[in-house]
């Protein structure tokens, strides 16, 4: 691989992330299990507006179930979701861009290097723009574009900690990509956050939400489970939805693995959880605008500071 | 702006109109007041407080949040294991134990700004001007302080005694392997001053750093590591360094008369102070100076509008800054 010239790279020779042993050590391997209800969502911390230079900005963050239990590992046994989702613009197009009627809408997802549990390089890889399409489709449904002709708009989302892609004591090989569908799920539903953050004309809020089939305990039987964390389940298949409570619509929905019959029970219980994340993204616009509501204007201009504010004579 | 239309009536704009479209004079009217007040409402040698929050990230040896104001900065740690047999050029026996870490290049920090944190750098472009010069400074500073030990980052071995040993040579100490810190330095919120954020967070995330215990295995020939965290070490550091940034806006111009020219420097500038004034200085002090000097680097660009007399404030600022935020990062 040709190495970056405008970062610095990894000393030559190469390195490999360190190797734990757990032979000795039999205790510190534990399965995390689900405690909470198969019907139920994990906690959720979201927060609109913090990133004053940005015309809107989100935080969304599953924060850990207790007060950091601690197991004597190093070895984190669970992440805990956090993603960063900033929006610039509504702004004018460059000029040798083409004529467009409608605002054109942009995604960016990126995990940062310390993400996920294998370190992850800076330039995106197919799964970052995948996830980007993905969260693409599911917004252009909500924007009302046609306000905004000539205009571009770009939705960064950063990815501080992403979601496990299965427990890591089977091995690496075992993932199949299952940690992404939760991390677009909370995805769509912090971009929501900052797109009303930003003031974006949008018909609905659209929330996201997964749902997964799980084999049962002792590998027996099969059961739905609602915002399905990976490293406590065996999934076999995962369904995420974008959905629009008041209109009763879906934008964006992806579906992996083998459902088999329960496509739709599976595809209902999506819905619910996306049901669930509203009530929280609901709560977080509303937190958003009580704060900065009188201060702020609407079209990006500097959010009111403590010392700001005192007029200045400009003459001579 | 579309705020213009339901302002006070007559020939007045809200404040932020000016400060949009002529930010210069925007920042002289505040400063040129008989009590001179920055448009952030901080007075001009008024530093901002940051707040830090250490070991929030799971997936890090060690990471940081710091925000100083509006800008933020995370950085977290991630520890991997450089083989001494990979190496393809091997440090000579008699190279300097401090130059180690810059020879094989055990540090690898990189600062990241296309996160969206601002409208001027977004993503999908490789890393700009600022973040590569960023980069460098973070780099070229952590070589030249020598805050690290090399000998935390050393993976030794016992190596028993073999038969072609002579019988008098005891059991010998080989470095089987060397840790390496990537250092990943990503702004989440940017609103100036970037440099002594991002050097705070590397220092927070240094202080949060834990190093797994880590052994050759003799039968399998690779580093293993021990998972319990009761085995693993907390990484030293010698010192905790602080940075300091000022801005100098002058109103000095090649049109005008030097003697009529007013500066003022500007401590912990934000971003419409750094983008309006020309110069900037940034002083690095060490906190623990026993061996007399405790000036680590001093970094100075721009114009020539910066004297004896500014250069001396500014250190002495640098030096309250110092011993306030390095109390502060001892207690994180």
């Amino acid at each position: 691989m040709q190495a970056d010239r405008r970062r610095i790279n990894a000393p030559a020779g190469g390195t490999a992330p360190p190797t734990f042993t757990f032979a000795d050590h039999p205790d510190l391997l534990r399965r995390p299990t689900r405690t909470r209800k198969p019907d139920e969502h994990r906690k959720i911390f979201l927060r609109t507006g913090i990133v004053p230079s940005a015309s809107g900005s989100a935080y969304y963050e599953v924060p850990p179930a207790k007060p950091a239990p601690s197991t004597g590992s190093l070895v984190p046994t669970s992440s805990s979701l956090k993603i960063t989702c900033t929006v610039h613009g509504p702004r004018p197009l460059p000029r040798n861009a083409a004529f467009s009627p409608n605002l054109l809408l942009s995604t960016h997802v990126k995990f940062a290097p310390f993400a996920t549990r294998q370190r992850r390089g800076y330039v995106r890889d197919a799964s970052e723009r995948d996830l980007g399409v993905h969260l693409e489709t599911a917004l252009r449904g909500v924007i009302i574009g046609d306000r905004w002709p000539k205009s571009g708009c770009e939705v960064v989302i950063t990815v501080l900690e992403g979601e496990e892609d299965g427990w890591f004591g089977e091995g690496r090989e075992k993932g199949g990509g299952w940690g992404m569908m939760s991390v677009l799920a909370e995805c769509i539903t912090v971009a929501s956050a900052a797109l009303v953050d930003a003031g974006i004309d949008c018909v609905d809020l659209v929330s996201g939400g997964t749902a997964a089939l799980v084999k049962g305990e002792g590998g027996e039987g099969e059961a739905v489970v609602l915002d399905p964390a990976p490293a406590e389940h065996e999934v076999t298949a995962a369904c995420v939805v974008a959905y629009l409570q008041s209109r009763d619509e879906i934008t964006e929905m992806w579906m992996k693995g083998d459902a088999g019959d329960s496509t739709e029970g599976l595809m209902d219980q999506a819905v619910r959880a996306a049901v669930m994340s509203r009530t929280v993204l609901v709560e977080a616009v509303k937190e958003g605008l009580k704060v900065g509501g009188d201060v702020q204007p609407v079209n990006g201009a500097p959010k009111g500071g403590e010392g700001k504010g005192k007029d200045v004579d400009m003459t001579g | 702006m579309a705020n213009g239309v339901n302002a006070s009536p007559g020939l007045s704009f809200p404040r932020e109109t000016f400060q949009k479209l002529t930010p210069g004079p925007f920042l002289h009217a505040h400063l040129k007041r008989p009590s001179p007040i920055r448009p952030n409402g901080r007075l001009p040698e008024q530093q901002r407080t940051p707040t830090v929050n250490a070991g929030s990230l799971t997936h890090s040896n060690g990471s940081a949040v710091v925000r100083c104001g509006d800008t933020a900065i995370v950085c977290g740690i991630r520890a991997e294991i450089l083989l001494a047999s990979d190496l393809p050029y091997p440090p000579s026996e008699d190279l300097d134990d401090d130059d180690l870490i810059e020879h094989l290049g055990l540090l690898v920090p990189n600062v990241e700004l296309s996160t969206g944190c601002s409208p001027a750098h977004l993503p999908g472009n490789p890393p700009g001007t600022l973040a590569q010069s960023l980069t460098y400074r973070i780099l070229a500073l952590l070589h030249s302080s020598n805050i690290i030990d090399p000998s935390d980052l050393k993976i030794t071995h016992l190596e028993a005694q073999t038969d072609e040993d002579l019988p008098d040579v005891g059991p010998r100490q080989v470095k089987k392997a060397y840790w390496t810190l990537y250092i990943d330095i990503l702004a989440i919120a940017l609103d100036g001053n970037a440099f002594d954020t991002a050097w705070m967070a590397v220092m927070a995330a240094f202080r949060d750093t834990i190093l797994p215990k880590a052994y050759w295995d003799q039968d399998r020939e690779m580093v293993l590591c021990s998972p319990r965290l009761a085995e693993a070490a907390r990484l030293k550091l010698r010192d905790i360094p602080v940075a300091s940034t000022f801005s100098i806006f002058s109103t000095a111009s090649p049109l005008k008369r030097k003697d009529q020219a007013e500066s003022w420097i500007l401590a912990d500038p934000d971003a419409l102070e750094e983008e309006n004034s020309k110069e900037a200085l940034t002083v690095v002090l060490v906190s623990k100076h026993s061996a007399g000097g405790n000036m680590l680097r001093v970094e100075k660009s721009g114009g020539a509008v910066l004297d004896k007399v500014f250069t001396a404030t500014c250190v002495r600022l640098a030096e309250a800054r110092c011993r306030e935020l390095s109390t502060m990062l001892e207690a994180v």
